[in-house]
């Protein structure tokens, strides 16, 4: 049974998967795999676009998204044609011949990864371009185009067992929806909240204060400290979720910020710490 | 019957003759199916592709078992089948060479097709006329540094010169250090390192990989600059630094896409301010005493001087960190800290080419003040160093240099390889005054065809080495005409040079009697020609080449099929200058012009059989193998890592100066340069000591300045992330990518402008808005981008989209070309392009407007994907 992992930490957002899978499927006719995408609008994966934080605490992550081929996939019973289908490596195909355009895929894909297709009248969407993975391609291409094109192999395709460590670490987009997928994703962006600490009396970066997280609803609490630029991050922490922040330092007046919201990644932005007064 | 191949290509975009990385284009019946990258071991067994690595800190970098290519190879199929490629010759409709020229129409007047027998006629009756009127110097040739890889095909790299030769010279419109500026004209007065005024010895990365603590990536993205030379690796090895535990800190306005994914800290800064946040940095050291003060007495000159304005005893203004702060939009604390910690960490610079940030005004100084700063961390010592990755990849050396010498038909590279080769950069100058008769820098054409006569210093062109900066030009030269005709093989100026709408008078003006383009697209100056000649893409060629390693893992050799019919009726550069020769040549006198041009090789591997025997490669591979291979991968020289025989950067300054001096009068590094002095002793605009000048006599683009009353915005414009300068900007794939393009209102896809949300919010633009972006040069309309991406008070455009001009005259474009208003002045006693690090206006368009007042252009056929197109320009297209 085929996998996808896909490790975000590498992914630079060269769009090279969202290409190459056009460059692949759009004017080739890999029926009984796929007809030919339209010229443009289909993303049959297609790479998400993500600003984090504010200026200028700012990074970009890049999600690629293709179907998840999940193993319990809403698209199969939602379609009266049965062309969907799940081979036995586990890729999902829309059977472009028995495919007669109801559109019932479409709205019961809770990922949103199944097109339409206006001038053929089919669904339409990522076949882990199965005619290749079957030796139908060159001899030396027997993966999906968006792993072969892959420069830091950040998308990487494999047979489950070959990946179970990889697995283990990794997460399926949106759990929730109960499909299985079979599209694993590594550092998949959660939220940080970042803050300079400076003193304003003396204009200086405050470098190694101590600043301690608190999760406010379990208590828990990470530490760490800030840089020569005062700068401190906390990354992977959950989303929408109430933390505060405490910033200590010899010397000076402890600073604590409650109700820091991880609605979105959040910039406390430069923050003044003021020297204790005796 | 079916018919397939597997086809090896070279997709790079940087030509120079030295390609890039591999893909394999597979064909079926006439079509091709993909493009993909080559696998190195397709055709050969592991254990034949040579093994590099790099080890440090116990952990192994190696190459991926495939070439890395970028994006940019695989939408060859959009840029091949392109609605903008030219199909057939194409006159302008109201030139007539018996009769009316109507040069006032150039970039106005649409195109009408004809056959090659006519176009072929024109141009050699044309020529003729010239030539026996004004001289063959009155024949200006225009070609380019940047294009498709073409090695027997010329491709935009100036095969008419080669033509030309032999029909008694011509005037060669030289491309100027375009990319790195302010290291060319600035840096090699400091330390030397020619021809480019940045350090390239192979090693560096060894070093640094071993002992750098910090890399300071300056204004330098290395996930885009380099995806039209070569491959991704670059990007893999940024993050293997991370992986590494060296700190990557970005100086630069905008979150660039390096910065994006690669930074530890991201220090945004005004535009073209950072000679004030370096000599702030320098105050720092100098007042703490934490710079190397043994290394400064012993390997530099004029310390003194420097130490004396960085204080404040010049012109009464210490250079504190609250000064730079208000300059640079750097808090003083962070200048602060910033210094500290490069003064306690071994700390490296990085640039990919310099882009922006030695692409402004007074480019010259951040460039030199750089140099001076590593300088006083002592630079060649363990961990510290300039490094570019515009340099040798990875460090590794092939077993041979495989740049053709006598078989090169890119005359933008001929001196440079004729320079290396000899292993002595003054070859290059003294080839040059040899060959050339005339020469007009390119940043300086329209300045010549308008306001003839004009000097300026140097040859102004990327080879040649300091003295020549010295050295007084004139146009026209001495027995020279003036030029009367333009042969253009680039056709990029507009969008990529200095103030584009001064080009666009020059290109009208009536003294230029004939312009003649050759392109495989209707695009930018091609629109101000009168004769256009359908060119192939390499799909179209069969090729045979090799690979010197810049930005790709292997340096490689190749035989690539031709993979397709060529489009419409269209042909090589070398063909159609076959063409021009066969027909020109008798009426001229020389009946043997064709047998010269072709050196009497009646084919392709006749070519290739000669330059396999002149680099070395014929002990390596056979012909007979390569084409049935298609690829070959160079072994490394025993000596690829030999730290002793290639050492670190300046490491052999580092360690003894007096024996290995640099190519500086002094042979040391020099803060305060005499050589300036004694020649340019008034120079306020490239002083002998390196300042921060705001503004000055040749330039104001500066926030300091009143000018900012009207325009209150500095642009920066990087090499674009989503193009290789002006190539590939109507790929349809890369242009429904959301950071490549924003789809207006009105359906038509506008050029970018990066805006912070502060700013956008002041101005009422939302994300998605048509926007202009102008100052007294002009006006180019853009599509909001609002991103927290880059600093407030700063707007960034990338250069290179396509002209879409709506009125010359009026001075205003559709396509966002941000080139053409950038400043058109070079300096006082340099001809230094500067294309960032200006002033501009920001203001919501309302397009209903400009549709009532230039119905005309409105009323364009437009692809709807790619905008303007082959129908937008010719009759009946």
């Amino acid at each position: 049974m085929k996998v996808f992992v896909i490790d975000l930490r590498y992914c630079n957002g060269c769009y090279n998967c969202q290409i190459s899978c056009k460059d692949e499927h759009v004017g080739n006719d890999w029926t009984p795999y796929a007809k030919p995408q339209p010229e443009v609008g289909h993303f049959w994966c297609k790479v998400e676009y993500i600003e984090r934080g504010t200026f200028p605490k700012v990074k970009v992550a890049y999600i690629p998204k293709l179907c998840n081929h999940c193993d319990n996939p809403p698209c199969i019973p939602a379609c009266d044609m049965k062309a969907i289908y799940k081979r036995d490596d586990g890729l999902v195909l829309i059977d472009p011949i028995k495919c007669n355009g109801c559109k019932k895929c479409i709205s019961a894909c809770p990922y949103g990864v199944i097109y339409f297709n206006e001038t053929l009248n089919i669904a339409q969407k990522c076949t882990g371009c199965a005619h290749l993975v079957d030796g139908k391609g060159p001899s030396d291409l027997k993966v999906p185009r968006c792993v072969d094109a892959c420069p830091t192999e950040a998308l990487k395709f494999y047979e489950e067992e070959e990946a179970k460590d990889l697995i283990s670490k990794a997460e399926v987009l949106n759990p929730e929806y109960n499909t299985k997928p079979r599209v694993y994703y590594i550092g998949l962006p959660k939220r940080f909240i970042t803050g300079s600490v400076y003193d304003p009396e003396d204009d200086e970066c405050i470098e190694d204060a101590l600043v301690t997280l608190t999760d406010m609803k379990t208590g828990e609490k990470i530490t760490t400290r800030t840089d020569i630029f005062g700068d401190f991050w906390f990354e992977n922490l959950k989303i929408n979720h109430p933390y505060s922040v405490k910033i200590e330092k010899d010397g000076y007046s402890a600073i604590e910020i409650y109700n820091i919201v991880t609605e979105k990644d959040v910039n406390l932005g430069d923050i003044k710490m003021y020297k204790a007064r005796t | 019957m079916a018919e397939e191949k597997s086809c090896v290509k070279c997709l790079g975009l940087c030509g120079f003759s030295r390609g890039g990385d591999l893909s394999v284009v597979d064909v079926k019946d006439g079509r091709i199916i993909r493009i993909r990258p080559l696998h190195y071991d397709w055709k050969y067994a592991p254990e034949e592709i040579p093994l590099w690595e790099f080890k440090a800190r116990g952990k192994t970098f190696r190459p991926l078992m495939k070439e890395l290519n970028p994006p940019f190879r695989l939408i060859y199929k959009n840029v091949v089948f392109s609605p903008t490629r030219v199909k057939y010759p194409l006159k302008r409709v109201d030139w007539d060479p018996d009769g009316d020229r109507n040069p006032q129409n150039r970039g106005k007047s649409k195109f009408v097709r004809i056959t090659w027998e006519e176009a072929i006629n024109i141009i050699v009756k044309e020529m003729k006329r010239i030539i026996e009127k004004y001289g063959p110097c009155a024949i200006a040739i225009d070609s380019e540094g940047h294009g498709q890889t073409k090695f027997f095909h010329g491709g935009c790299h100036g095969v008419p010169a080669y033509l030309m030769k032999h029909i008694g010279g011509f005037t060669w419109i030289t491309r100027n250090p375009d990319s790195w500026e302010g290291w060319w004209w600035g840096a090699k007065h400091v330390w030397g390192q020619e021809p480019d005024g940045w350090v390239k010895t192979p090693n560096i990365l060894h070093d640094i990989v071993e002992n750098t603590e910090v890399i300071l990536c300056w204004g330098c993205d290395y996930e885009t600059t380099n995806w039209g030379w070569g491959d991704q690796g670059w990007s893999r090895f940024g993050y293997w630094l991370s992986e590494l535990g060296i700190k990557q800190i970005f100086i630069c306005p905008d979150l660039n896409y390096a910065a994006a994914v690669h930074a530890d800290k991201w220090i945004p800064i005004k535009p073209n301010t950072d000679a004030a946040l370096q000599l702030a940095i320098a105050y720092v050291w100098i007042t703490e005493g934490t710079y190397d003060k043994e290394f400064v007495e012993t390997h530099c000159v004029g310390f003194e001087k420097f130490r004396d304005y960085v204080l404040g005893k010049e012109d009464g203004i210490p250079k504190t960190p609250k000064w730079a702060e208000e300059i640079t939009g750097v808090p003083a604390r962070i200048i602060k800290a910033l210094a500290r910690l490069w003064a306690r960490k071994r700390t490296s610079i990085f640039h990919m080419s310099g882009g922006p940030y030695i692409r402004g005004p007074y480019a010259t100084e951040p460039a030199r003040l750089e140099v001076l700063l590593l300088a006083m961390q002592g630079v060649g010592k363990p961990g510290v160093h300039q490094f570019f990755f515009l340099s040798m990849f990875y460090s590794h050396i092939p077993v041979i240099f495989p740049m053709p010498l006598r078989t090169n038909r890119d005359y933008n590279s001929y001196f440079t390889t004729q320079a290396i080769w000899a292993g002595k950069p003054e070859v290059a100058d003294e080839l040059f005054d040899k060959e050339i008769k005339q020469f007009i820098p390119k940043t300086l054409l329209p300045d010549a065809i308008l306001r003839p006569p004009i000097s300026w210093y140097s040859h102004v062109y990327i080879p040649c080495v300091t003295e020549c900066q010295f050295k007084k030009y004139t146009y026209p030269a001495p027995g020279c005409p003036e030029i009367r005709m333009i042969w253009k093989t680039n056709n990029c100026t507009l969008t990529c040079w200095n103030g584009g709408y001064e080009f666009a008078e020059a290109y009208r003006s009536p003294k230029i009697e004939f312009i003649l383009a050759q392109s495989p697209w209707l695009e930018n100056d091609c629109l101000f020609a009168d004769i256009i000649l359908p060119v192939t893409t390499p799909l179209e060629e069969e090729d045979y080449g090799a690979t010197v390693v810049y930005h790709t893992q292997y340096a490689n050799a190749f035989h690539s099929e031709k993979c397709i019919d060529p489009v419409g009726e269209s042909k090589s550069d070398f063909e159609i200058c076959c063409l021009i020769a066969e027909k020109l040549g008798p009426e001229i006198g020389i009946p043997d012009l064709l047998q010269k041009f072709t050196e009497g090789k009646a084919s392709l591997k006749e070519w290739a059989m000669e330059m396999w025997d002149e680099t070395g490669l014929s002990l390596l591979i056979s012909l007979d193998e390569i084409k049935e291979k298609g690829y070959y991968i160079l072994p490394l020289s025993p000596s690829w890592n030999d730290l002793k025989m290639y050492p670190p950067g300046l490491r052999k300054f580092y360690e003894n100066p007096e024996e290995n001096p640099l190519r500086t009068p002094s042979g040391k590094i020099e803060f305060y340069s005499e050589r300036l002095a004694k020649n340019f002793p008034d120079d306020r605009e490239r002083p002998p000591l390196p300042h921060f000048i705001p503004y000055g006599e040749t330039w104001q683009e500066s926030l300091l300045h009143e000018k900012a009353k009207r325009y209150p915005f500095l642009l920066v414009s990087n090499h674009p992330r989503w193009r290789m300068h002006a190539q590939l900007d109507h790929a349809i794939w890369l242009r429904e990518i959301p950071t490549c393009k924003v789809k207006g209102p009105d359906g038509y896809y506008y050029e970018p402008v990066w805006i912070n949300p502060v700013d956008a919010k002041k101005l009422g633009i939302k994300a998605g808005d048509i926007v202009k972006i102008f100052n007294d040069r002009g006006t180019v309309l853009c599509g909001a981008f609002v991103t927290e991406r880059i600093m407030p008070g700063v707007v960034s455009v990338d250069h290179g989209a396509r002209v879409d001009i709506i009125s010359v005259e009026d001075r205003i474009d559709r396509g966002g070309a941000i080139n053409l208003i950038t400043p058109h002045e070079g300096g006082k006693n340099t001809a230094i392009m500067v294309v960032s690090g200006f002033l501009v206006g920001v203001e919501k368009v309302d397009i209903e407007e400009l549709k009532r007042k230039y119905p005309e252009a409105f009323e364009k056929k437009y692809h709807p994907l790619v905008g303007p197109c082959y129908e937008t320009y010719v009759l009946n297209g």
